[in-house]
């Protein structure tokens, strides 16, 4: 049960929530914590706050304080990789990434769950990169009391398949790269992909094993694959030869080199001609030159993706279209923009 | 209790197809099963232990009376027209009772639990199985007052109607100014303007030659022809073919 009682007679009693103070431009944040014992000279603060009156709560047995409400929603949508951090803020939790990694959303259980009333929760982009410590979402229930069970089922809902929130650690990949065609391969200008597909190797923390230049001939192409393979790679980047033109045969080569799955053709902007493939569990991805030309494209998408163990297939690269328009803008500023974020 | 899935292909043959309501039905009766502690209630042991309350005449309901083994006849399965997505599963051994509703929200969250899949009736069947119970249900603890005119068995009570003379079973007869009356003769009917007929043949019972049960089915029931007075009830001779 709430009672509302005037500021000026609540004096000895103790505020039922946090009182939040803002300054424009200066401060946000809780003047008065919950439970603070109300004194003389909190009066004229709290009035100056716009408070003339104040909750006093005594909770029925089947009522919970939002703050209580908080703790069990934050802790139930933590899940591996994710953790809840301690008290409330004005009635809010925030969630924090336990170690660098992918963010990954259960986005069903998420919608399921805010569509619970009385309770909310907002999180980051999923499969955004997160560094250990950043908050990836908060979460609140909305009413300062509110009844047990609706935050138990939410609660439940949010802890479905482990929690509806986790971050998926990066494995340091072992990356063979493959530089396809003729062009660089008998020296008619210098390969730029290398130094490209390396830099964004490295700086997602694995390491390039090794480069291989190989003619647009399938049989080279395949006997490169293999050669990596048996230097014990584990992921491997080829590039070039992923277009329409005759000599265009990368695809054909990974298909000689024992492909058990390709999967050719993205939903993106930068990118379309991207190609993903499996040997067993080992993934391979044919980068399409694009990749020379923009600073961000589908590989930038997909890579952290399989760095953190995901099996992409033909959904996954055909999902991506929704939010997959690259806007090339003149100073690139991913992963602060739209580009990959609706899949 | 067999599987989703076989609960699932049974009920759907059963009700004549395979539809989200039947997911959703299937479902439902499987979790207040589980609620009131029956594993199979369609068991020998424990057929006589449950009451269904179903809350609308939907695909649902014959799912949930399906997986239940919860029959009109047997008065273990009880409709109460609310137009409600719900239905209690009552214990009747342990008087332990739960009413579970269907969520509307679930019907907002198909198109993310079976993203990628076509076909409105065929998304939403893949997200119904796909769905935990936290999302496809909300349910309640409720009591269950039960009278013993409202149990299975025998029936118990008999009384007759003042106005028409028709027997009413197991206190369904309603008191109007110290008068018993049948529903029908105090609240109205779903009926209206009943005639009372004779029909040509009457007289034909299954043992009767010449007419197989099947060829009696079949025919149907003519436009009345005929209206006569007799004992103040009006009586309708429909022209029928003959056997």
């Amino acid at each position: 049960m709430i009672k509302k009682i005037k500021v000026q007679d609540a004096v000895g009693t103790k505020l039922a929530h946090d009182v939040t103070e803002i300054r424009p431009g200066e401060f946000k944040g809780p003047a008065f914590r919950k439970d603070h014992t109300v004194c003389d000279g909190d009066i004229c603060h709290l009035q100056r706050l716009g408070k003339d009156h104040l909750y006093v709560l005594d909770l029925e047995h089947d009522e919970i304080h939002e703050n209580d409400a908080a703790l069990i929603l934050g802790e139930a949508l933590a899940g591996d990789g994710v953790r809840c951090e301690g008290s409330p803020k004005e009635g809010k939790v925030r969630l924090l990434a336990e170690r660098d990694g992918l963010l990954m959303v259960d986005t069903a259980a998420l919608a399921a769950f805010n569509m619970v009333e009385e309770v909310m929760c907002a999180t980051l982009h999923k499969y955004t990169l997160v560094k250990a410590g950043e908050m990836v979402a908060a979460t609140r229930a909305i009413p300062l009391v509110m009844k047990r069970v609706p935050i138990d089922r939410a609660a439940a809902i949010a802890k479905q398949n482990g929690g509806t929130l986790s971050v998926k650690p990066l494995r340091k990949a072992k990356v063979g790269l493959i530089i396809t065609g003729n062009e660089v391969y008998h020296g008619r200008i210098k390969d730029r992909f290398g130094p490209i597909l390396t830099e964004k190797v490295r700086s997602l923390g694995s390491e390039v094993m090794g480069i291989d230049f190989a003619a647009d001939d399938p049989e080279m192409i395949g006997t490169a694959v293999r050669g990596h393979l048996s230097k014990g790679c584990d992921l491997l980047l080829l590039s070039g030869g992923m277009s329409v033109d005759p000599d265009d045969v990368t695809r054909h080569g990974i298909r000689l080199a024992g492909a058990t799955e390709v999967h050719y053709g993205s939903a993106v902007l930068p990118g379309a001609m991207f190609l993903v493939a499996y040997i067993g569990d080992l993934p391979l991805l044919g980068v399409p030159a694009c990749a020379l030309y923009h600073k961000t494209t589908i590989l930038d998408l997909v890579l952290p993706r399989i760095l953190a163990g995901e099996h992409v297939t033909r959904a996954e690269l055909a999902f991506l279209g929704h939010g997959g328009l690259c806007r090339d803008c003149e100073e690139c500023i991913y992963p602060h923009c739209p580009f990959g974020k609706g899949a | 209790m067999k599987t989703f899935e076989d609960l699932l292909a049974s009920s759907s043959k059963a009700h004549g197809h395979l539809c989200p309501g039947q997911a959703v039905g299937v479902r439902m009766a499987m979790l207040g099963c589980r609620f009131i502690g029956l594993e199979d209630p369609t068991e020998h042991s424990q057929i006589k232990k449950l009451l269904v309350y179903v809350e609308m005449d939907r695909c649902a309901a014959d799912a949930i009376a399906h997986v239940t083994g919860a029959k009109l006849g047997r008065r273990s399965l009880k409709f109460t027209d609310y137009g409600i997505m719900a239905a209690t599963f009552v214990n009747l051994e342990t008087g332990s009772a739960f009413r579970i509703l269907s969520t509307e929200e679930a019907r907002d969250l198909v198109p993310l639990y079976a993203p990628g899949i076509g076909g409105k009736a065929g998304q939403q069947l893949e997200a119904y199985r796909r769905m935990p119970d936290s999302v496809l249900f909300r349910a309640q603890r409720v009591r269950v007052p039960l009278k013993d005119c409202d149990l299975p068995g025998p029936t118990r009570y008999r009384a007759t109607c003042s106005r028409c003379g028709q027997v009413v079973r197991d206190r369904r007869e309603v008191l109007v100014n110290g008068e018993r009356l049948c529903k029908p003769c105090a609240q109205g009917a779903y009926f209206q303007d009943a005639q009372e007929i004779t029909w040509p043949e009457m007289n034909w019972t299954p043992a009767s030659h010449g007419i197989s049960r099947e060829t009696h089915r079949k025919r149907l029931m003519p436009a009345p022809v005929e209206i006569k007075e007799k004992r103040g009830i009006a009586r309708l001779c429909a022209e029928i073919p003959p056997h």
